[in-house]
């Protein structure tokens, strides 16, 4: 076995792991790790009504930064 | 009469108490209000959601929401920020599980204004952000109420930000060196491999590369906390731990690079990346375990009313409490808590003075008696004039005193930190000798250098930095099992070495509410209309009576009963038919010209029925079962055990005689008792106090290890180091023979990781580790100290 592919597979293997833990670090630099609790519960909120209620509050902030929002 | 759940809160009481709406049951109008408002909104799924959990009943008294919206509330709490938004940080009450979590955030984010609402689930603290042109703050407590939950602000302090950050930070240098060093075991697998079966050359500079890409941010990114550590250590001339690890693994991994580039010998950057990964672990399981003195004072901020109500001519208006000036007449009512220090004027009723001088049986206070801020009124309504202003009254006084108080606290040194400095520096200064013998014994110099190197890697750190962290995570678990709940892991350590016990009566020794220890009859009458007439009070007094009632008589059930009236001072009168029950004390009894006799200490309650005495009881606060048999316990270890308490003599003798205390102080006040701690402290004592209530706050923070019971009050158990969850001084003693038996678990551990140094190292001097001995041992070492703190785990079930 010629000894480059070790040094591709090594190589690949790295990368791919490298890929992972950035992954990672960006979870825990955005605070998706902070509340140990919620995460463990977090399948009991994660229906379509979470996914309404999120993009609504997006809205709200968009609408914030236009000063267009208008309480109805 | 069967017992239903109630539709809220999930609590279960009798059928026939319950508040019947179709087929639905509630416990209170609290809960049904909530359970209807939450059908309005459509956010009925949160039933689902919540499963079998119980929730706690609505209280629904809270002072005005209009405070929130006064301008010094915002100037303390609330940020502002751009585009009129603004932000403030609150602590939400009621928080029971994941589905309350849901609630809050999904009832915020349906009002207009609200801009982001986040709840942390594991520290029920909420970061709300809100548009304040469309919302005022009070309409956003108003909803968080409204639903059965309570808010209150906090300021999130400087420092609370910054030991977050620091969490963070360690969580992600661990991240990145726990990745580097597992990644090397594989390779490393195929280095050793090779070693014994032969490769070539070209396979192990492969090899030796990719661990060369891996060691790199494990030695300078997750290492950074060392260099840094070292440096600061060397500016105050001191030889630390860290400065061990750096010299070690930087002399290692240049080592290893030149061995790499020049293809000649082994390359010892698996040993690097270990290193670091095992010391880093001991220092971020300790980052975990630290305790902030941030949190504690935020909860205090609870404890203080903000508003209070004084009479303006005919008028009564609310006020900040600030604005109160000495003179000022101020109305208490029922259920209130005063915030500032008076005299009563008009009107009368009792206080529960509990915790602030430790007395368990309501006062009585009318006309010319003294009110203390921070007590709170269970039935008076009156008027008192301020003697003091805000800042000088008693609470906010103590305020300021805890704050003193949690810095002045004592730090003890821990054994393991000591040792490391004269480790590390005997080490560095053997590794230096081992290189300059070997150098001028003629050897090449590479030669020399690998062997210096090797003394610094066979000392490897690991087992003496995992030693500590390992034994207290052995320790904090076996209290975990026993309901201890030890907030600091470095506090094991000290608490072991405790020469001095002190402890409060009320709540502590004593159950802290009165419990019936006599009962005399007069005549027949039916237990159960008695029954019901105490369960329509939440007074201590009458809790007494229904405890003694269900223990006495198990089958007892509530009998049919109508307009129960509670008179202030008084006790509670009730009718059952066309006949009149009264149930209080002698003064009751003389308002309905019932003759009484009996004479006692003790706090007693009469129950007529008709104007005819049926029966007196007596009550008493007993000691807590167990309680002679666990200080006895304590005396056994050779430790002095001494009641301090705010109680009057008499009644602490009582006690200490009970329990078998021989040293008491009583009258004693918050201020008196943290002076006593520090007078302890400076005779050479080390100080545990176990307290429960606000007096015992001041020496709590002082003592070195302040014990709380689970059911005093929060900011009781915010101050102190160690919790008893279950209350029982059976846990005072376990927690201190659990303490003993880490920190002799530490030296054990500390003894075989230098047993095993000494060992190593002469070898390492004489040159005779080769890499792969070096790093089995280091692993051996570790697996050892480990290996004993588990044994110590099985065997102290």
């Amino acid at each position: 076995m010629d000894s480059w592919v070790v040094a591709m597979m090594l190589g690949a293997s790295l990368f791919l792991g490298g890929i992972a833990l950035i992954a990672f670090l960006w979870g825990i630099k955005t605070g998706q790790f902070d509340d140990a609790k919620r995460m463990m519960n977090q399948v009991q909120f994660d229906d379509e009504k979470e996914l309404n209620d999120a993009s609504d509050q997006q809205k709200k902030r968009e609408a914030l930064k236009k000063k267009e929002y208008r309480p109805e | 009469m069967s017992n239903v759940k109630c539709d809220h809160c999930h609590l279960v009481f009798s059928d026939s108490v319950m508040i019947h709406d179709e087929d639905l049951r509630f416990c209170c109008n609290g809960c049904k209000g909530i359970y209807h408002l939450l059908k309005d909104e459509g956010l009925e799924s949160f039933y689902t959601k919540m499963g079998e959990t119980t929730l706690t009943p609505p209280i629904l008294q809270f002072e005005a929401s209009e405070n929130f919206d006064s301008p010094a509330f915002y100037e303390r709490f609330v940020t502002l920020g751009e585009e009129n938004t603004a932000q403030i940080s609150l602590i939400i009450e009621g928080i029971h599980c994941a589905a309350c979590v849901w609630l809050n955030e999904k009832a915020l984010h349906k009002m207009p204004g609200v801009i982001e609402a986040h709840i942390n689930y594991t520290n029920n603290k909420a970061r709300l952000v809100w548009d304040v042109t469309i919302l005022k703050l009070s309409s956003i407590i108003e909803m968080i109420r409204s639903i059965g939950y309570n808010a209150y602000p906090y300021d999130a302090s400087m420092q609370e930000v910054r030991a977050n950050k620091q969490r963070k930070e360690y969580y992600l240098r661990m991240a990145v060196a726990a990745f580097a060093s597992m990644n090397m075991m594989w390779i490393a697998v195929a280095q050793y491999a090779g070693y014994f079966t032969g490769m070539t050359q070209e396979i192990k500079t492969i090899l030796n590369i990719a661990e060369w890409v891996l060691a790199t941010p494990a030695l300078f990114y997750s290492g950074w906390v060392f260099y840094r550590g070292a440096y600061y250590g060397l500016r105050n001339g001191a030889v630390t731990m860290d400065m061990l690890v750096v010299t070690g693994s930087t002399l290692a991994y240049f080592y290893s690079i030149y061995i790499t580039v020049f293809e000649k010998g082994e390359a010892y950057f698996d040993s690097v990346a270990m290193i670091i990964t095992f010391v880093l672990l001991g220092k971020f399981l300790e980052v975990l375990s630290r305790k902030h003195a941030a949190d504690t004072l935020d909860v205090m901020g609870k404890y203080i009313p903000s508003e209070v109500s004084i009479l303006d001519g005919d008028t009564i208006r609310s006020v900040s409490v600030s604005q109160v000036n000495v003179g000022d007449t101020i109305i208490i009512r029922t259920g209130e808590r005063a915030a500032i220090d008076g005299e009563v004027i008009s009107g009368e009723g009792s206080f529960d003075e509990s915790n602030l001088t430790g007395e368990a049986d309501p006062i009585f206070k009318r006309k010319g008696d003294v009110i203390i801020s921070g007590t709170t009124s269970i039935d008076a309504l009156l008027h008192y004039r301020a003697l003091k202003d805000y800042a000088h009254s008693t609470l906010s006084h103590l305020v300021n005193l805890l704050e003193n108080a949690m810095r002045q606290k004592p730090k003890i040194e821990q054994l393991a930190n000591r040792l490391s400095e004269y480790f590390s520096s005997t080490i560095l200064f053997l590794a230096i000798g081992t290189f300059w013998v070997w150098y001028f014994w003629p050897h090449t110099f590479d030669r020399a250098l690998m062997v210096g190197i090797s003394v610094i890697i066979i000392a490897c750190p690991c087992a003496l930095a995992l030693a500590t962290p390992v034994a207290t995570i052995v320790g904090l678990a076996l209290g975990a099992k026993r309901s201890i709940l030890f907030k600091s892991a470095a506090q094991i350590e000290t608490m072991a070495k405790a020469t001095m016990f002190v402890l409060d009566k009320t709540g502590t020794i004593t159950k802290g509410r009165p419990a019936v220890v006599y009962a005399t009859y007069h005549a027949a009458y039916d237990r159960s209309v008695l029954l019901a007439l105490v369960n329509s009070s939440k007074h201590p007094i009458s809790l007494g009576i229904v405890e003694y009632l269900e223990k006495t008589e198990p089958a007892i059930q509530t009998g049919g009963i109508s307009e129960v009236n509670e008179i202030p001072a008084r006790g509670l009168v009730g009718r059952v038919g066309g006949v009149m029950i009264a149930g209080g004390n002698a003064l009751l009894m003389a308002d309905m010209g019932i003759e009484t006799q009996i004479l006692s200490d003790k706090s007693l309650f009469y129950y007529a029925v008709d104007g005819k005495l049926c029966a007196t009881f007596e009550l008493q606060d007993l000691p807590k079962d167990n309680a002679f048999e666990s200080i006895k316990i304590l005396k056994e270890y050779g430790l002095q055990v001494v009641m301090l308490t705010g109680d009057h003599a008499a009644s602490a003798l009582r006690v200490a005689n009970a329990v078998g205390i021989d040293e008491v102080h009583a009258h004693v006040t918050a201020q008196e008792k943290a002076d006593f701690i520090a007078r302890a402290h400076d005779e050479g004592h080390i100080v545990v106090m176990a307290g429960d209530g606000v007096n015992d706050l001041l020496a709590l923070a002082r003592a070195d290890i302040g014990i709380a019971m689970g059911n005093g009050s929060d900011i009781a158990i915010e101050v102190s180091d160690i919790v008893l969850l279950n209350d029982s001084l059976v846990s005072l003693t376990e927690a201190y023979a659990i303490s003993r038996r880490t920190y002799s678990l530490i030296k054990q551990n500390l003894g075989i990781s230098l047993v095993y140094n000494a060992i190593t190292i002469p070898l390492a001097m004489m040159g005779y580790i080769i890499p792969l001995i070096a790093a089995l041992s280091m692993s051996f070492s570790s697996l050892l100290v480990v290996g004993n703190s588990m044994r110590s785990r099985w065997m102290y079930k």
